[in-house]
């Protein structure tokens, strides 16, 4: 199926299949609310504005998630610049839709995840989170990243060897 | 520990090829240091994707950004009229037609209720600096007439020079023979003999006594 990015019908199709993995691409790159759904908002914008024909939806998803890693990337660098002032307005996504003791513990794993992915170098980071979180193979990574599957295979690999000794330091609580 | 770890999260990945895969499993289902290994790998691999960003979460942002979008881009293009629409032109396409468009209007300017006769007067007029008298045609060539070579004889030149010699050539092509001798031989025989003696079968135009630096008298340029 052709997918023409200015076509509204297109357009939508994408978005309400596409938006989730960009959204979770940007907030497990920047771990701020906020700051992913602008660039959300940006990519998708680019994505109608630009009037790009694709072969395919896995081709305009490709696209899409390449532009939000990219914004992602750039805001984190800047991040780092201003670290002092982003760190006050760091906003987590509200717990209220989780209850119980169960969620709690979930919860606090998932501080302990989120300071360990932030943590991670940008190169390891971006292979993580595209295939934890946007559940891409290593092959669909390698083509959004234009590096080889065999380059994807070794970086999962030291991004989850880190991961490992870091949450290691802390209890790790898993259901 | 027989299996490495990149090997084992290849393998959690679902990425690992035959025959590996089933090797890999089967090496797993006897050894427990691998499968313990592996065990490890797999809640890790559990709890970080698990502490994903979840459908809830996203579904307000989601709307949101659409409506959005929506209102400032995809239903503001809709009400773009005719005359506010952006046309895109590329630049060789308008200059080809601005010269058209010239070239048309001029020639209507120049041409518009003049008879045929006056158009000398419109059309501008190269004129040559040169005289005809004064133009000279010169052959390099010409004073050179004595060092003329023997490729820039004509055969009919070289045969008539022969001639006035006293020389009798009979000139042949070579393979061709004149019709009424081949109509009386018979296959395979050699050829008769013409009554007239022949100096050279081929006009052997080196053996001649034309020399350079010798024209005949016949032989005109």
């Amino acid at each position: 199926m052709e997918i023409k990015s200015s076509d509204n019908e297109s357009f939508r199709h994408v978005y309400s299949e596409v938006f989730p993995i960009v959204m979770r691409v940007a907030y497990h790159v920047t771990y701020n609310m906020d700051v992913s759904e602008d660039i959300c908002q940006e990519a998708f914008i680019r994505f109608y504005e630009k009037n790009i024909s694709f072969r395919s939806v896995d081709e305009a998803k490709y696209w899409l998630i390449r532009v939000t890693k990219n914004l992602s990337i750039n805001v984190i660098k800047r991040k780092s610049r201003e670290q002092a002032v982003v760190e006050k307005i760091k906003k987590t996504p509200s717990v209220t839709v989780r209850n119980g003791e169960e969620a709690l513990i979930n919860e606090e794993t998932r501080l302990l995840v989120r300071d360990a992915v932030e943590k991670l170098p940008e190169k390891l980071k971006s292979v993580l989170v595209l295939k934890e979180y946007a559940d891409l193979n290593y092959k669909q990574i390698a083509e959004i990243l234009h590096i080889s599957e065999s380059n994807v295979k070794v970086r999962v690999h030291r991004a989850r060897k880190i991961m490992e000794s870091m949450l290691d330091r802390e209890e790790m609580h898993v259901s | 520990m027989c299996l490495d770890d990149q090997i084992l999260n290849t393998y959690l990945d679902g990425e690992l090829a035959e025959p590996w895969r089933t090797q890999v499993a089967e090496h797993l289902n006897y050894c427990p240091a691998c499968n313990a290994r592996y065990e490890q790998l797999r809640i890790l691999h559990k709890v970080v994707s698990s502490s994903r960003l979840n459908e809830e979460e996203i579904a307000p942002y989601q709307q949101k950004v659409l409506k959005f979008i929506e209102n400032n881009y995809v239903n503001k293009r809709k009400k773009i009229g005719f005359i506010h629409r952006n046309f895109r032109v590329s630049m060789p396409m308008v200059l080809a037609t601005a010269a058209a468009f010239v070239f048309v209007l001029a020639g209507a300017f120049l041409f518009q209720g003049k008879p045929a006769g006056t158009l000398g007067e419109i059309i501008p007029q190269v004129a040559s600096s040169t005289q005809p008298g004064s133009v000279v045609q010169v052959r390099t060539t010409e004073g050179l007439a004595s060092s003329r070579f023997l490729e820039s004889y004509s055969l009919e030149e070289i045969l008539q020079y022969l001639d006035a010699k006293g020389y009798e050539v009979d000139v042949r092509i070579k393979g061709i023979k004149p019709v009424g001798t081949i109509l009386n031989q018979a296959p395979f025989k050699a050829p008769e003999k013409t009554d007239t003696p022949v100096a050279n079968e081929d006009v052997d135009l080196e053996a001649s006594p034309l020399e350079p630096g010798q024209p005949s008298e016949g032989t005109a340029e």
